[in-house]
């Protein structure tokens, strides 16, 4: 089984020819400003995040872990959860995001991916996950619905398709994610 | 049949209604957001929704043959009876609503002897179409659809009025069968047809049902979950529940399952897949071949295989 990455979900559903120029035909990107503000921006907020209380997320008493490495054989997928929170026994994972437009799917199916990883590390299932909207100071809470489960599981088969076949996928219908990103130039059929 | 049981009900006023209600949908997967992708169709082809909700066939070459090949399969025996007892329930419960308005509620004892009046539907120039055993086995089976419905329709009639003594008709009909059946919807702004026909439709909690008579498929939620977005593209309010009615006859016995259902991101990103998948198929003329596990009763199968 090809291993993964959760960014990689991401990545597949904001546009599924960024897999293509990750795995089948490499190219060098452009790391963008907005990449380095983000970093700089969840260095911060790691600091802070440890001196806050957990009201903000509805729990009233928590431990904070951040940056665990996590790994699933089963799922052939790992990635570096930004932070989750262990509380009464229950786990929930929660990533940081910068972002002025709240959360979006490829967010939210990075976060259920991380929340199936936290499941296999801790032998225990999630039932919510929070998107933390970093400019707007909110954590969004986020059900981890079988449903979303089984997308996620789907989104993966698809991303080894696009490897195993080398095949480039369709351009991206929202046209608006051409202009910002980092592959722009290789897409040819993009105007 | 659209009726829901006492557990029925409460499951949905517990669980699948305040789920919903708390579950963000993402607002570009609302049918109200047709205008824009992921919705927004990217070609101009009008697909029924039948054609992007069912996946009978696994390469959806079924699809292909209809719409680039012109061929016009007979349908087969399940898809016939499906046709046929779908009729009756609708018939029961239109004549229900017409009989009401007709007697009003002082003559309501009229309305109950005119109702129990056993319901026939006449198949007979379908008989040519299914075996001697297939026909009477549907007549059989539309008798006992019928008369359960009926007597269903009749308690709930009765239920009501014990309680409101100064009701008038129109009230009592929304009360007593608060659906819409065979709503038409026009679903031209997501590239479907703009005649398509939902089973039937609960407005006091919008809920789109679909009445189903053969084994459960996961791709039946793709069902309700386009006619939300159609109502959602039309109405421009949130439907956020589908629910399947399947109904099954068993030594003459009906047995009714519902399977109540949030329409979340998951289900609606998959319908959207589906209609771009099937209409790149139809506009780009793409043959997707013949399956490697065909039915022996698909309308399609000599077309396939000769």
């Amino acid at each position: 089984m090809i291993k993964l990455r959760v960014t990689d979900v991401k990545q597949y559903i904001y546009c599924p020819r960024i897999i293509y120029f990750t795995y089948v035909c490499p190219v060098e990107k452009k790391i963008t400003r907005k990449m380095e503000y983000g970093k700089e921006e969840h260095l911060e907020l790691d600091r802070l995040e440890k001196r806050r209380t957990f009201k903000r997320y509805s729990l009233s008493e928590g431990e904070r872990r951040f940056h665990q490495y996590l790994r699933s054989e089963r799922l052939g997928l790992e990635g570096k959860l930004d932070m989750h929170i262990v509380s009464e026994g229950e786990y929930f994972p929660v990533e940081f995001k910068h972002t002025r437009k709240g959360p979006s799917l490829n967010h939210k199916y990075q976060l259920v991916s991380y929340a199936m990883l936290l499941e296999d590390y801790y032998n225990k299932p999630v039932r919510y996950g929070f998107l933390y909207i970093i400019p707007e100071k909110t954590p969004y809470p986020i059900q981890i619905t079988p449903n979303a489960r089984i997308f996620v599981k789907d989104v993966l088969e698809k991303i080894r398709e696009i490897i195993l076949k080398e095949r480039i996928p369709r351009p991206n219908q929202h046209k608006g994610r051409c202009t910002d990103c980092e592959y722009r130039n290789y897409c040819g059929d993009v105007s | 049949m659209y009726f829901l049981t006492d557990e029925e009900r409460k499951q949905l006023l517990k669980s699948y209604l305040p789920k919903s209600r708390q579950m963000d949908i993402a607002d570009e997967l609302r049918g109200w957001n047709w205008n824009q992708p992921p919705l927004e169709p990217v070609y101009d082809i009008k697909l029924a929704l039948y054609e992007i909700a069912n996946s009978y066939c696994p390469t959806n070459r079924d699809l292909f043959l209809r719409r680039i090949d012109g061929v016009k399969a007979r349908p087969n025996a399940a898809m016939l009876r499906g046709k046929l007892l779908h009729q009756v329930l609708v018939d029961v419960l239109v004549r229900a609503k017409k009989l009401i308005y007709l007697h009003g509620v002082g003559n309501y004892q009229e309305f109950l002897q005119e109702h129990k009046i056993p319901f026939k539907t006449n198949f007979e120039r379908y008989r040519s179409q299914l075996s001697e055993e297939e026909f009477s086995s549907l007549a059989r089976d539309a008798e006992i659809l019928a008369n359960f419905e009926t007597s269903r329709i009749v308690a709930r009639i009765q239920e009501i009025l014990i309680k409101q003594p100064y009701i008038a008709e129109d009230s009592l009909v929304s009360l007593a069968i608060p659906v819409v059946v065979e709503q038409k919807l026009d679903g031209s702004f997501l590239g479907l047809s703009q005649n398509l026909s939902a089973d039937a439709f609960t407005f006091s909690e919008p809920m789109i049902i679909d009445l189903k008579f053969g084994e459960p498929k996961k791709f039946h939620r793709l069902t309700t979950t386009g006619y939300a977005l159609v109502m959602e593209a039309i109405h421009e309010f949130p439907v956020n529940l589908g629910c399947l009615v399947y109904a099954e006859f068993k030594n003459g016995r009906l047995s009714v399952k519902k399977d109540i259902h949030i329409i979340d991101d998951e289900l609606r990103q998959w319908f959207i897949e589906e209609r771009d998948e099937k209409m790149r198929m139809i506009y780009e003329e793409i043959d997707p071949g013949i399956a490697q596990n065909c039915y022996d009763t698909c309308p399609y199968y000599r077309n396939c295989l000769g």
